[in-house]
């Protein structure tokens, strides 16, 4: 019992030893962090008026000076946290000069010395703010940072600081097969690091989409998302028939996003392709190139399994005129399952909007419209057809 | 003594989880502030999410959440309110509020079972806004409704008494964009917004609760999310990825058949099932917690609600240990298996009899022999100390990484509510969790009442 005891005491003392020295740090580590936040509040007000002064010459010829006098390390790190505000806010000549500033006040040299510390703290802050000054001459040195970490956050926040600063475009290139390595199907968070470069889209994006590794052609397409590159169109052209299923899926959103004059033997591979996103994309672009003569591909894609074919078949029938909205009604009544639920569906939606049109040839169209719809299911006023289920399903699910 | 063992070896177990949420607070804080949100939260890059907010009767804080929920730095989302039978207004304050009609033919895409949507509900001019209005039939089904509607690849649940910090959502986004594939959950820090200045359903100004209850919680979530999460997910051990607020993939989600209903304890309920899924099918995956994004929450601030919700608490943690015995010591789940479920079982579920039944026979002890009354005294000071280091640690955690409470009499405060926790407090916890274990035997399965207050009685009370 005593020897219990004995360990029970010596427990007892280990934590009360613990818990003093805990406490003593969180007084000191609150006490420290309350001093640096109010000496940072009183060199933003000192530096006020330079703030000022830099802000109102960034637009014009001025050379910029640097702040009078010798400056603490706590002043220097208020003024570099503000520049790099700016060059986050500022594109073009603003941005130069600014970046310029920082070289000539020796925040650069300063964070690339840092990137030796021997504080993987302060390793990791050297990186972030080497990234916000668009550090060139950093860029080997991240690189070999980044090829001596474990993949983690820290490997995201070095790639980011390297999309910032590299000027060219096989560090871009390196930086990307580096990130991929890890086999983490990181694509959109490669894609979104990839778009912070500084380097000319339309050129990268072509080297990039010409590329032998398919992970890195994926990068590009995903990050083409939403952006027209007319440059690249030929590229997507070629990768619309890729043997890798995600890249040919993503180049064919792309491909058919530019408004390309497609031919029948095109559309028809697209809307049979064995991946749903593939037909899916093509069933939503038929609609908006105003493929009338691929009404039949689309009314027989309502009865696809998937989803997203169906439904994205449906609105561009409705997009075809009468004729592809007469094929929805004819399929919202002789249909069956789901090709006529999402038949139903659309033809709501659209009877809905009903005086909700203000331009004369939309008021016709819908005029149109009402006339098959009123053909098909008779003349209900304010009475829709309310015959889909209330619980319809994924019936890919 | 086996008391006194029994306390060192729960500490000491406590410890090295606190060990590695001091191993991983280092990298927590460097990704919060050296990841750039403001790019990513304009991307479309981003993946899109469907928010599920579960409704019951809150008509008092439903509009204001809502309105939180629809201003997030978030490029895609939608925001899904299930009113859940709300026998008050929650689904006339809503409709009101934006104008919601009822839609007459909804997409729904999933086709999960639940109990009967009456309608949803819908305005063009708030087009990422969704009510579902249902039969009665629980937060897990409600979350199921939700599931079936919802349109984008990850679901996220969120409490309706609860504020998402604007960050919040895209915070745990880029975790996720960090490992897409393996990634099938991940859970956000929850705080108490008790004490706290609320405008426009944003927390604008931290502080600590004033009222007892609320306070003792305050640094019991510290303890439990800092403290604890942290380490936890180092090894992909977590158990529970709270209600309040959780990102998910859908797709899995529903491969394990949705949430379970019927029982409290559906967070932890997903969690297992995950797990399990992952595991059985030998899928490479990670749950994971995002300390960083934060949710902020009303707490129980009455002696009534707070034991109701810890009983219902210690029920579905019964629930599910019991429902999941096989994985316990079943080396085929990893570390579920071997470490998380035994934990679970020996040192959370039965926690309360071994420290009762130490502590009777210590008393026994000392009454046959009144001169051993130092053992009890020892007794006492291993049980508050071990605690109370721990709850220090999770201070510092704070501290290093967060820094969410600025001023020193904050800390101060929170020192001294961590040790008081310990007289009275923290044995009523052990109570709580006996009469939940005593109601899952009778088989009460009520929620039990969670009266709200809106958030600006709040602000003027807590």
């Amino acid at each position: 019992m005593f020897s219990n005891l004995e360990m029970a005491y010596v427990f007892v003392y280990v934590c009360l030893g613990l818990i003093a020295a805990g406490i003593i740090l969180l007084f000191q580590m609150k006490i420290k962090h309350n001093a640096i936040q109010r000496e940072t509040e009183r060199f933003t007000e000192k530096h006020h008026d330079y703030f000022v002064y830099v802000q109102s010459h960034l637009h014009d010829d001025t050379t910029l000076e640097l702040p009078p006098g010798k400056l603490t390390s706590a002043e220097r790190r208020v003024i570099q946290a503000k520049f790099m505000e700016w060059i986050e806010q500022f594109k073009g000549d603003a941005r130069e000069k600014l970046l310029r500033l920082c070289r000539d006040a020796g925040f650069v040299e300063q964070e690339i010395r840092a990137l030796s510390s021997m504080r993987k703290d302060r390793r990791i802050e050297a990186v972030y703010r080497l990234g916000g000054m668009r550090a060139e001459e950093a860029v080997p040195q991240l690189q070999q940072l980044m090829n001596q970490t474990r993949y983690g956050p820290m490997t995201i926040i070095i790639a980011r600081a390297i999309a910032k600063s590299a000027v060219s475009s096989q560090q871009i290139r390196e930086m990307l097969s580096k990130l991929l390595s890890y086999d983490k199907a990181i694509h959109h968070m490669a894609a979104d690091i990839l778009l912070e470069t500084r380097l000319d889209s339309a050129s990268l994006m072509r080297k990039l989409l010409d590329d032998p590794d398919p992970g890195l052609v994926k990068v590009s397409l995903v990050a083409m998302w939403g952006q027209a590159i007319p440059a690249v169109v030929p590229a997507l052209d070629r990768l619309v028939g890729s043997e890798e299923k995600d890249v040919r899926a993503e180049a064919v959103k792309l491909y058919l996003g530019s408004n390309p004059a497609l031919k029948d033997d095109t559309i028809a591979a697209l809307m049979n392709d064995h991946e749903w996103e593939v037909r899916a994309a093509a069933a939503k672009a038929l609609g908006r190139l105003h493929a009338a003569g691929s009404i039949p591909l689309l009314a027989s894609a309502l009865k696809d399994e998937n989803w997203h074919v169906r439904n994205n078949s449906a609105e561009s029938l409705a997009m075809l005129g009468e004729q592809g909205f007469e094929t929805l009604c004819q399929a919202a009544l002789t249909g069956e399952g789901p090709a006529r639920e999402t038949a139903l569906y659309r033809i709501e939606r659209i009877m809905s909007n009903e005086g909700e049109y203000e331009q004369v040839e939309q008021m016709v169209a819908f005029n149109k419209r009402k006339l098959v719809y009123d053909r098909y299911f008779g003349v209900q006023t304010n009475k829709r057809i309310g015959t889909v289920a209330g619980v319809g399903g994924d019936y890919t699910a | 003594m086996v008391a006194i063992y029994y306390v060192m070896i729960v500490s000491a177990l406590y410890f090295v989880i606190l060990m590695f949420s001091f191993r991983n607070i280092k990298d927590i804080f460097r990704r919060a502030t050296y990841s750039k949100y403001n790019t990513l939260s304009g991307s479309e890059l981003v993946p899109s999410v469907s928010l599920l907010v579960p409704a019951y009767n809150e008509e008092l804080t439903i509009a204001e959440n809502v309105r939180c929920l629809m201003t997030l730095n978030y490029p895609t989302y939608e925001v899904i309110v299930i009113n859940d039978g709300s026998s008050d207004e929650t689904l006339k304050v809503l409709i009101e509020e934006y104008g919601l009609t009822l839609l007459p033919n909804p997409e729904i895409r999933g086709n999960i079972s639940t109990n009967k949507v009456r309608g949803i509900y819908y305005n063009p001019q708030y087009p990422q806004l969704y009510l579902i209005d249902k039969e009665n039939g629980g937060k897990a089904d409600s979350l199921n409704a939700g599931i079936n509607l919802s349109r984008y690849p990850l679901i996220s649940s969120i409490d309706a008494d609860s504020l998402l910090e604007k960050d919040a959502l895209i915070r745990m986004a880029r975790m996720y964009m960090e490992n897409p594939e393996e990634t099938v959950a991940i859970g956000g820090d929850v705080r108490i917004a008790n004490g706290c200045v609320i405008e426009n359903g944003e927390v604008k100004d931290v502080s600590l609760p004033r009222r007892m209850w609320p306070m003792f919680q305050s640094i019991e979530y510290l303890k439990a999310f800092l403290g604890g999460r942290i380490g936890w997910s180092h090894f992909n051990g977590l158990i529970i990825v709270s209600g309040a607020f959780g990102l998910f993939r859908k797709d899995y989600v529903i491969a394990v058949g949705g949430y379970r209903g019927g029982y409290p304890g559906e967070d932890m309920n997903i969690i297992i099932k995950l797990h399990r899924y992952m595991l059985e099918n030998k899928i490479k995956y990670r749950v994971s917690f995002c300390p960083e994004a934060v949710c902020w929450t009303q707490a129980p601030d009455s002696y009534n609600i707070l034991s109701n919700q810890r009983k219902r608490w210690g029920r579905g943690n019964l629930k599910n240990m019991i429902e999941n015995r096989d994985m316990v010591f079943n080396p085929k789940y990893k570390v579920m298996g071997l470490l998380t479920m035994p934990y679970n079982v020996i040192f959370e579920a039965l926690n309360p009899y071994f420290r009762i039944t130490g502590l009777l026979a210590l008393l026994g002890y000392v009454l046959l022999d009144m001169t051993n009354w130092h053992v009890l005294v020892v007794f006492g000071l291993v049980n508050f100390l071990s605690g109370y280091l721990l709850s220090v640690g999770a201070l510092i955690l704070e501290e290093i990484a967060f820094r969410r409470y600025t001023k020193l009499s904050d800390l101060v405060k929170m020192l001294l509510f961590s040790a008081l926790k310990f007289v009275g407090y923290h044995q009523l916890g052990v109570l709580w969790r006996v009469q939940g274990h005593i109601q899952y035997l009778q088989n009460n399965n009520s929620w039990g009442t969670m009266t709200r207050q809106s958030w600006k009685d709040k602000n003027e009370a807590a």
